[in-house]
């Protein structure tokens, strides 16, 4: 068979694949021109999770007759305007999306350029171009797309359900309303709204971020998270992270956006990862959604046709700059655990309390604590008429007696009130109370001492008698040796041995008689995964956090008033108390008007 | 199977065979011991599949027979009759049911019967020598604490014995987790030239050590490429080996330590342990800085302070420091016998030699911390 070029037809049909993979993508496209062309509002409506129809509809710079017939011509774009591939300021700039989705649906364009008197209106059908003719419409543009991929019936077979592509298109949406707050985004799916911003207020790019991240992610967001700003080089990283109580059981809120692109990168998960592993279980992640502005020049967003990766040209910087700013951040945040904790406890108790039917639950609430807390039992339901359980006495064999120390109530975990159960310290605040794990917060104590007194001493290194060759495939191996430095400080000195394989030469003390094997293994995996030697960090905090568990106080322990006053003075003053090393909170707080809704008061 | 024994003689040989079966299996007869009686004598095995125990006691055998029956609730039954009492046991086929019966105390214990209890094959053990009983004392007791527990190097896991020609042909016996290492060399007994290097585990090592406490005399040594057999008077321990290749061990001990520290074996472990109690960590590490007659150790611990401690000791070399992990070093303080103790250096980052100075036959190595 002979060699001849394909039509064009075919030709874009192939790039609208790579482009446009399903709905969501082809929305992408849409609303990112209709965000270069300055919209103040985007529309989008959809029907059969926009594989029947996608409009996406804004008040943008709209185009002229002239452009609008242009635009549908392969590689034609208005976004690069001195044809240089090395400072892309806008969105979209390879000239690829509507030709693409032009070949595989029916399109159609209407545009009214700003300061046209008429609009216009261009179809596409299949990649056959359809005249154009006058339209109505307010200024900005109109693009609509039926039966997408119904020019390639096997594309169409691939899709998933209308479901799933639906739930696409919504991620979609909240990633590129999360990087444009100013912008004002509507998501309609067959007359369901399924998502609606209003344009952020707000000057400040920080104002409006937080008042939109809050929109999307739920108001709790905004009360759990810590600002981000940091600089290094020419990198900027500003936005938002959640504390580490705020957790989630999978990393799908997590958000990375360069220059104002959503990001999927492993470079970003491993940072992440990274930064939060001291205060996070494996199995739980954390909520953040960073902007990270990059000269774009340092930056390669010309990877991927979808642009859903980017290339950096200096990874570790960035990496650097994201772990230190996260780090940094959570250090400054110390102790604070999350308000949903808090909330969370006050939903427990409250849940089974009708206001005229006290339940069980509610009863046993109400019930005096055994031996504690003010009157004798009482047998039948107390509610109606004392309002509240005495708590200022404290006679109790349960309760460690209370001095009063009225200058204590002014730190932020409050003055020790008692002891209950002889595992949890109630203590009264300003305007609240804060009930603490004593056992928990100890723990979490004694091992920020551990790992302050690893850092400040270094790790202590046993020389091996037999060093250990482990057999790799050459780009572990490669990988290893060039993080050698990094993983000496850590205690474990390797050396290159031939190609493909690595001898180690000095482990960690504090593991003792370990499996190195599995341990170069596991690290040169990390490596490849993540690009970071999470492995060895984990293996020696959890030696540490072991010791930890073992050397502070039980759940059981009574304790005196000084004591828990001094507990829960330290905590205020060590970083990271507010979790456990599993990320548990290590105390609650209920402030007093929370309590007093209990109660019905307010 | 009906028989008589008195209390004591059967606790000592439950005692010896009752440790080799696992607390927990996932086999149920493997919690169980064979208990065969004939002619007079009650054979007691046990066995986890790797390693088999046969004790024999003598015993008033009225009818012969032979039962398996659950190993530790056997033990501690008979650990809490009164001493002095004679034993009664009996099983009558059919019924799956051994009746143990001491003074007014009466147990029924479950049964399986002894056709599924496994036999460790018999193999051909064509290298048999016989050692005294001291001699495998010292060679277990001297080498033992260095095996390694991590399981994925599993060639160490094990005392490594093997001869070495030379102009005296020798016995040796090492072992080795890769961070130190111990060597016992004994005079080769008549039979031992020609077997195999072989790894003795260590449940075996446990297992032989105890039976050697009571034992008197010497020890008949058999063993082939893939198991080793311990006779002893009473007692025959069977125990497969550890299929591996031990590594090349010779190369790592040093042979030009020029340095020599010569210090009093006493005070020197009783200063080791004293200085290492002010760190809290897992890995204690301790340094030595050493000059001319005498060696200061000292301990560093960012909690909870510093010790150190001056010793008087034989050394004319350049002065120097080193670390080591304050346990290993007690590990091996321990084993030495000697007034004194010598302490070879190459420089800090080198294995040092340890040998004691009241038995020439035993050596260690020790490689250094970097701290």
């Amino acid at each position: 068979m002979s060699i001849r070029l394909l039509p064009e037809t075919t030709v874009n049909r192939i790039a609208a694949g790579e482009v446009v993979e399903r709905p969501a993508s082809a929305i992408k496209e849409l609303v990112e021109n209709s965000i270069d062309a300055g919209a103040r509002h985007v529309d989008v409506v959809l029907s059969g999770g926009g594989i029947e129809y996608i409009g996406v509809t804004d008040d943008g710079a709209g185009m002229a007759r002239t452009d609008l017939e242009l635009c549908i011509e392969r590689h034609a774009t208005s976004k690069l305007p001195d044809d240089d591939l090395l400072h892309v300021a806008f969105l979209g700039f390879r000239g690829e999306a509507l030709p693409s989705i032009g070949a595989v649906s029916r399109m159609t364009i209407a545009s009214r350029a700003k300061g046209a008197s008429e609009a216009w209106q261009i179809g596409v059908d299949a990649g056959k171009r359809i005249p154009a003719k006058p339209a109505a419409l307010n200024q900005g543009t109109k693009v609509e797309i039926r039966d997408l991929f119904y020019a390639t019936p096997a594309r169409l077979k691939f899709l998933k359900g209308e479901r799933t592509e639906l739930n696409q298109a919504v991620e979609m949406m909240r990633r590129l309303a999360m990087a444009n707050p100013e912008v004002g985004f509507t998501l309609t799916h067959d007359n369901r709204v399924m998502l609606r911003v209003p344009p952020a207020p707000g000057d400040l790019f920080d104002q409006r971020l937080l008042a939109r991240l809050s929109a999307l992610l739920g108001a709790d967001f905004a009360e759990n998270t810590i600002p981000i700003d940091a600089e290094r080089r020419s990198f900027r990283l500003k936005g938002y992270a959640g504390v580490p109580t705020y957790n989630r059981g999978n990393a799908q809120q997590q958000y990375l956006f360069v220059n104002g692109r959503a990001v999927r990168d492993k470079l970003f998960v491993g940072a992440v990862r990274g930064a939060y592993m001291d205060y996070l279980a494996r199995d739980r992640h954390p909520v953040l959604a960073l902007f990270l502005d990059a000269d774009p020049e340092d930056v390669d967003v010309n990877v991927h046709p979808a642009k859903a990766e980017v290339r950096f040209k200096d990874s570790g910087v960035v990496r650097g700059l994201i772990v230190g700013a996260l780090r940094n951040a959570l250090a400054a945040a110390g102790h604070q655990a999350s308000t949903t904790v808090g909330a969370a406890a006050l939903g427990a108790i409250r849940r089974d309390s009708q206001p005229f039917r006290p339940s069980e639950a509610f009863a046993e609430f109400h019930r005096p604590l055994p031996g504690g807390f003010g009157e004798t039992p009482q047998t039948g339901f107390v509610y109606a008429d004392t309002p509240s359980a005495r708590i200022e006495s404290a006679p109790s064999s349960t309760a460690a007696p209370v001095t009063e120390a009225p200058q204590e109530a002014r730190f932020p975990l409050g003055a020790a009130r008692g002891q209950l159960h002889e595992t949890y310290i109630i203590s009264q605040t300003e305007d609240g109370i804060v009930i603490v794990d004593q056992h928990a917060a100890h723990e979490r104590l004694v091992y920020e001492r551990m790992k302050k007194a690893l850092t400040d001493k270094g790790v202590a290194r046993q020389m091996l008698l037999l060093p250990e060759v482990i057999e790799l495939d050459p780009v572990a191996a490669s990988n290893l040796a060039d993080r050698a430095h990094e993983l000496a400080e850590l205690g474990l000195a390797l050396e290159p041995f031939g190609a493909g394989a690595v001898v180690v030469r000095e482990v960690p003390a504090l593991l003792g008689d370990c499996d190195i094997r599995g341990l170069v293994r596991d690290l040169a995996d990390d490596l490849a995964e993540l690009d970071e030697a999470l492995s060895l960090k984990e293996r020696l905090e959890d030696v540490c956090s072991t010791m930890a568990c073992h050397g502070s106080v039980r759940a059981g322990r009574r304790l005196t008033v000084t004591e828990m006053n001094a507990l829960m003075r330290e905590m205020e003053a060590t970083p990271h108390s507010g979790q456990c090393n599993h990320g548990r909170p290590t105390y609650v707080e209920l402030k007093l008007k929370d309590i007093e809704r209990l109660f019905g008061r307010r | 199977m009906k028989l008589t024994i008195e209390r004591a003689a059967l606790l000592r040989s439950l005692g010896h065979v009752q440790s080799v079966v696992e607390r927990r299996t996932t086999i149920p007869i493997l919690s169980n011991m064979l208990l065969e009686a004939a002619d007079g004598r009650l054979n007691l095995t046990a066995t986890d599949l790797d390693l088999a125990v046969v004790e024999s006691v003598t015993a008033d055998v009225t009818a012969p027979g032979a039962i398996t029956t659950p190993a530790h609730t056997l033990y501690d039954i008979v650990r809490k009759l009164p001493e002095g009492s004679q034993v009664e046991l009996e099983y009558r086929g059919g019924e799956q049911r051994l009746t143990l019966s001491a003074g007014r105390s009466r147990f029924v214990l479950a049964c399986l019967p002894r056709e599924d209890f496994p036999v460790m094959a018999e193999d051909a053990l064509p290298h048999r020598f016989s050692l005294p009983v001291a001699d495998l004392k010292k060679l277990i007791d001297k080498t033992r604490f260095a095996i390694s527990t991590e399981e994925t190097r599993f060639y160490l896991n094990g005392i490594y014995l093997h001869v070495a020609d030379g102009k005296e042909p020798t016995l040796v016996g090492v072992a080795t987790d890769g961070h130190r290492l111990a060597r016992v060399r004994l005079p080769m007994p008549l039979g031992a030239a020609g077997m195999p290097g072989v790894i003795v585990p260590r449940k075996t090592v446990q297992e032989v050590r105890k039976l050697l406490d009571e034992a008197e005399g010497s020890v008949q040594v058999s063993l082939s490429d893939s198991k080793i057999r311990f006779d002893f008077a009473d007692a025959v321990l069977t125990s497969k080996l550890i299929d591996g290749t031990f590594p090349d061990y010779v190369r790592v001990i040093p042979a030009n330590n020029e340095r020599l520290l010569e210090v009093d074996a006493r005070l020197f472990a009783e200063a080791i342990d004293r200085v290492s109690t002010i760190s809290s960590e897992k890995s204690r590490a301790v340094k030595l800085i050493i000059d001319t007659d005498k060696v200061t150790l000292a301990v560093n611990s960012p909690d909870s302070g510093s010790a150190t401690e001056e010793l008087a000791a034989g050394y004319s070399s350049e002065a120097m420091e080193i670390g080591f992990n304050a346990r290993y070093v007690l590990d091996i303080m321990s084993q030495v016998e000697g007034d004194t103790v010598r302490v070879s250096f190459a420089d800090a980052a080198a294995p040092t030699l340890v040998q004691d100075g009241g038995d020439e036959t035993a050596l260690y190595v020790l490689m250094p911390m970097r701290v």
